[in-house]
């Protein structure tokens, strides 16, 4: 199919479209949803695309939730996933964080979850309700779950032509949090934020995710954290014994200003916050 | 390539590059003042306008991205020639100092009180988390949206 030439700016209609024109342009073309950190690299003189692929015409701004699945469309705006009720506690936490009625009205989901520490809270949420990235590319639609999806400073599984076009939650856990603490009450990078997700029922956690971002330049799972939890339940105790845990086996470089130390023990503080509020809510 | 959109009300048409932003375009190309640059980041909030009434970055919207649209700076905000309450009740608050934020701060009010007639304190604070001001510490300007909304 021909690509009309429109001085290099280009605004698909359908998802197909934009794959092709991804595929076809390769590396010489931008990739814009929201624009609020694309549109920065121009700023800064730091990128010089030959063209502009713009998402802003697909239709992928939805929210979609039926029982504990939610699937929710790459240029969904912040503004639009806080206007839906059914979106679990830990990501609308998240969203809720991210301050600002323009930003909230311009910034996208599937931008958020390309953008690298010190941004990209919602991340740390989605990988702690088990979330998994829908790509499309020209060999057709694949789903990685966000672990598997980040692979290093600002490296991603994602081939040449494929896009982002949702993020999909396959079992919203009834109980999450989020906490994060930022510079500034309104605004500001986030120097760490932790998310939890836990299923228990009479103190037994059946399944527990804990999620930690801002220490790495993409959130990881606290796996032996988890363990903690899973193996021992709910308990003022458990809860210092995972927080103990939470930066088991990273590598900590700490973050510019911030030593890694510090970011280790604020990430302990930030889970011990979320878990308190997992815990009353399950009544425990 | 050339973009045609509407500018408070009149149309305008301008060659862009597909690089090129709304600010750069609105700032240098249309001689629009009352886009301010601070940082290019979307930081400051100071380049903030209205496309299709909905509030945008212009530093951070590519140009060709309006074209057939509707943009709208604080210039176009007159009620029959005459400045509307928002703008009124900024001068009346005195919530304008060196005026660099000023615009943009109006044109987020106005997008606030459009979605929400009568916004709390925290709430109008959360909607201007992107508008940085050097000069009035915030308050007049909260005022000033708070005695709008309490006029509605």
């Amino acid at each position: 199919m021909a690509v009309p030439d429109s001085g290099g700016f280009y605004r698909p209609k359908r998802l197909s479209e934009a794959v092709q024109l991804k595929r076809r342009l390769g590396e010489r073309a931008m990739v814009v949803a929201g624009g609020t950190l694309a549109v920065q690299l121009l700023n800064k003189n730091l990128v010089e695309p030959e063209a502009i692929i713009s998402l802003e015409d697909l239709p992928l701004s939805y929210v979609r939730a039926d029982g504990g699945r939610v699937e929710i469309g790459a240029t969904t705006t912040i503004a639009s996933l806080l206007r839906h009720r059914e979106v679990p506690a830990a990501l609308a936490e998240a969203a809720r964080g991210i301050h600002g009625l323009v930003l909230r009205e311009t910034a996208t989901v599937g931008g958020n979850l390309l953008a690298p520490a010190p941004s990209g809270d919602l991340a740390t949420a989605l990988m702690a309700l088990d979330a998994e990235v829908l790509l499309r590319g020209s060999r057709g639609a694949r789903a990685v779950p966000l672990p598997k999806f980040y692979r290093g400073a600002l490296r991603y599984d994602m081939r040449r032509d494929e896009l982002i076009y949702a993020v999909r939650i396959r079992r919203a856990p009834r109980h999450s949090a989020f906490q994060k603490l930022t510079i500034y009450r309104y605004s500001g990078p986030t120097l760490a934020s932790v998310a939890v997700g836990l299923e228990e029922s009479g103190g037994r956690v059946r399944k527990a995710a804990v999620a930690v971002g801002g220490l790495m330049t993409h959130p990881y799972r606290a796996s032996a954290s988890e363990r903690v939890l899973v193996r021992q339940g709910l308990s003022k105790e458990t809860v210092e014994s995972a927080a103990q845990r939470l930066t088991e086996g990273v590598e900590l470089g700490g973050q510019g200003l911030y030593s890694g130390s510090y970011l280790s023990r604020l990430a302990a503080v930030l889970f011990a916050r979320a878990m308190e509020k997992v815990m009353s809510e399950a009544g425990r | 390539m050339r973009i045609k959109f509407m500018l408070d009300g009149s149309e305008v048409e301008a060659d862009v590059k597909h690089t090129d932003t709304l600010f750069r375009v609105l700032k240098d190309r249309l001689g629009v003042r009352s886009v301010h640059f601070g940082c290019g980041e979307g930081s400051c909030g100071a380049c903030i306008v209205l496309v299709d009434g909905g509030p945008r970055y212009s530093c951070l919207t590519l140009a060709a991205s309006v074209d057939g649209k509707r943009v709208t700076t604080v210039s176009g905000l007159r009620e029959d020639g005459e400045l509307t309450g928002i703008q009124r009740a900024f001068i009346e608050h005195n919530a304008a100092q060196c005026g660099y934020c000023t615009p943009a701060m109006i044109i987020v009010a106005k997008a606030l009180l459009d979605q929400n007639k009568s916004p709390t304190e925290e709430e109008i604070y959360e909607a201007l988390a992107g508008n940085l001001c050097r000069c009035t510490g915030y308050i007049p300007i909260v005022e000033a949206i708070k005695s709008v909304a309490a006029r509605r």
